[in-house]
């Protein structure tokens, strides 16, 4: 077994609405990302997979706030860490993030240049302006970027563009593990390749060690990344490999994502196109059964009464579902 | 760079339109108002005259000085033709001293008054807008009701109220005037004390009225930009808080920006409150003076300079917004 560069232990972290309510978007996740490797995770909106992106990186603040777990990143507690350390040590070198909207994601008024300036200096402010424009130039080449960028403000640049840049300047300072919230998802099909392709270069090129892969549709994870995870309501659902949730998902949420897109990838295209009817539970207040018992097919009344457990099916992989493997595949088959 | 250079080629050119229109309504307004200047100097003039013929005299005597038994378009041209000139007649009020030696005299004071009242009024306001923003809780809650309170008073009770409590109540500070009615103005020591003890009152009636309507846009601005996705993002990139209240502050404050060229634009019409009040010797007070002894030159001259300098603070605003905000230079350009 290679490395361990990400493990997450029983991480739990809540909302504090403006009423003071607790709402728990990330309830008990625990997961681990080893050298090498990325991971997708999957979700409709609202089922706390940016909330899980926003967490894994130690570093809270309002209305987020850290509950109770731990964050290891290659081998460092970060969970426990004076957030001035962690901001200091920890963000843009050990973990970096790359936002859901990069389209907003840069100051408006400051060009690309000068921001990446602020991010080097943040950590190390010895560094001359040379070193670090020196230093992005070829970042940027290597990753096939046009230099002029640099010189730009984000105004000047287009959606695709910006989000790439986006990208580059996330891994300025060569972090172990890049999270990458939904980075496709705002951008035209073209646009969408380029930054997945790109991202997948920063893993063969080594400027990143891991990566998450944060996205609603979980067949594209099928092509990006080694591992998935599929999220519901705060809770892990499934985990597998990329092939398995694909092609062999145990959760019926998982199986109910997998049929609600067209994809065109060969082996997937002839999936009928259906909708998961209803909408995920209200985290103020969480059902103390199965949380997607409300909109499951095969629900028995036993899933609404009694709590599910994450169950493991050895070689790492797991779901959290009152029926056994052997049940659901039947079921799936018959359809 | 050519698409920049087309725009502002025609904002000069709407720059000119509006200034045409802005003379001929300078010079016709004034003249629209019902009543007769000369009836009112020959009045003055002929005290103890008993003669209709000879005060008949006098009035033809002074239309014809003033041009006023001319047609108006006649009028209209003449005034055009001075002006161009740097001739803006004589007061009728006040002659034969020439229109532009009142301004000269009184411009001085305005400007002296209303340009550092509008810059300390902007910056305080901001400031403590940007402070409610970013320190919220209990700074906020005190900030922002008072800054409606005082933001939506209207200029002129400010200026009452500061004049009954500490002019005439307390007695610190001369009710009216710039300087002490006893005085004649020189460079002593006595005459200076004199104008600062009574500039305080006018000067901080205006500051107030600014410091609210300046901290509440600073302040949701401050608050809008403070939650924006760049804010996070530069916080996840581990960038330091300090770094990022600048960023956003420099961009909250954009907006700002143009409130203060337009009060600044504004100035000699949004002084003429305070002035009446304080009776301070500046533009607007003579405006005032102008206006109701119907002197149609003095009127127009100050009415111009108004216009102008609106017209120029808002060219002003285009050419600086193009420098500090790239998102509108982008825009300008297309």
């Amino acid at each position: 077994m290679s490395k361990v560069i990400l493990e997450v232990n029983d991480l739990t972290t809540k909302y504090i609405t403006r009423f003071h309510e607790d709402v728990y978007a990330v309830d008990h996740v625990s997961l681990k990302v080893e050298e090498g490797k990325s991971l997708g995770i999957a979700g409709e909106s609202g089922c706390g997979k940016s909330t899980l992106a926003l967490s894994l990186m130690g570093y809270y603040f309002p209305p987020l706030h850290f509950t109770s777990g731990e964050i290891i990143i290659d081998g460092q507690r970060i969970t426990g860490m004076d957030p001035d350390t962690v901001r200091r040590t920890i963000l843009g070198t050990e973990i970096a993030y790359i936002p859901q909207a990069a389209m907003n994601a840069l100051n408006p008024t400051r060009k690309i240049i000068n921001f990446i300036e602020d991010v080097i200096l943040a950590h190390d402010p010895k560094v001359s302006r040379k070193d670090i424009y020196d230093l992005a130039r070829e970042r940027f080449e290597i990753l096939g970027l046009p230099e002029d960028v640099l010189q730009k403000y984000p105004v000047e640049l287009s959606g695709g563009m910006k989000q790439r840049t986006v990208i580059a300047v996330s891994v300025i300072l060569a972090p172990k593990i890049l999270i990458a919230d939904e980075p496709s998802s705002a951008l035209d099909v073209t646009s969408q390749k380029m930054v997945i392709k790109m991202l997948l270069d920063l893993m063969e090129k080594g400027m990143i060690k891991s990566m998450i892969f944060i996205t609603h549709e979980l067949p594209l994870l099928y092509n990006v990344t080694d591992d998935i995870m599929v999220m519901y309501a705060g809770q892990i659902v499934e985990k597998a490999t990329a092939q398995e949730a694909v092609f062999d998902p145990l959760h019926p949420y998982s199986k109910g994502l997998m049929g609600s897109i067209i994809v065109p990838e060969k082996g997937l295209r002839n999936l009928k196109l259906s909708a998961i009817p209803g909408v995920p539970p209200n985290l103020k207040k969480p059902p103390t059964g199965c949380r997607f018992a409300e909109r499951c097919k095969y629900v028995i009344p036993e899933c609404k009464t009694h709590p599910i457990d994450l169950r493991e099916t050895g070689e790492g992989r797991a779901y959290r579902c009152i029926f056994s493997e052997e049940y659901l595949r039947k079921v799936y088959q018959i359809g | 760079m050519k698409g920049y250079k087309k725009y502002f080629l025609n904002k000069l050119l709407w720059f000119v339109i509006t200034l045409v229109a802005a003379v001929i309504l300078n010079f016709i307004l004034p003249r629209l108002m019902p009543g007769d200047p000369v009836a009112g100097i020959v009045a003055r003039l002929a005290q103890g005259m008993s003669s209709s013929t000879g005060m008949k005299a006098v009035y033809e005597k002074y239309a014809e000085l003033f041009g006023i038994n001319k047609p108006l378009l006649t009028q209209f041209f003449l005034y055009v033709k001075n002006i161009f000139q740097g001739n803006f007649g004589s007061s009728f009020t006040q002659y034969p001293r020439p229109v532009l030696d009142i301004i000269k005299s009184s411009i001085w004071w305005t400007v002296c008054l209303q340009f550092p009242a509008i810059i300390v009024g902007w910056i305080i306001g901001n400031t403590l807008g940007a402070i409610a923003a970013y320190v919220k809780k209990g700074f906020d809650k005190v900030i922002l009701p008072i800054s409606i309170l005082i933001g939506n008073l209207p200029a002129f009770g400010v200026a009452v109220i500061l004049l009954v409590i500490f002019a005439v109540d307390l007695k610190w500070f001369p009710t009216s005037g710039g300087y002490g009615f006893d005085l004649i103005p020189t460079m002593s020591w006595q005459f200076v004390w004199s104008v600062i003890v009574h500039y305080q009152l006018p000067f901080w009636s205006i500051v107030l009225v600014a410091i609210g309507g300046q901290a509440i846009g600073m302040r949701s601005m401050s608050i809008y930009e403070l939650n924006a996705d760049y804010v996070k993002y530069a916080r996840f990139m581990g960038i330091k808080d300090r770094k990022i209240v600048g960023y956003v502050f420099r961009n909250a404050m954009l907006p700002q920006v143009t409130g203060l060229a337009l009060s600044i634009g504004t100035m000699v019409g949004g002084a003429l409150v305070a002035e009446i009040i304080f009776s301070y010797p500046g533009l607007g007070y003579m405006l005032l003076q102008g206006i109701l002894g119907q002197d149609y030159p003095l009127i127009s001259a100050v009415t111009l300079i108004i216009t102008l300098m609106v017209l120029i603070a808002n060219f002003a605003i285009e050419l600086i917004y193009g420098l500090i905000d790239p998102r509108i230079k982008a825009a300008q350009a297309e």
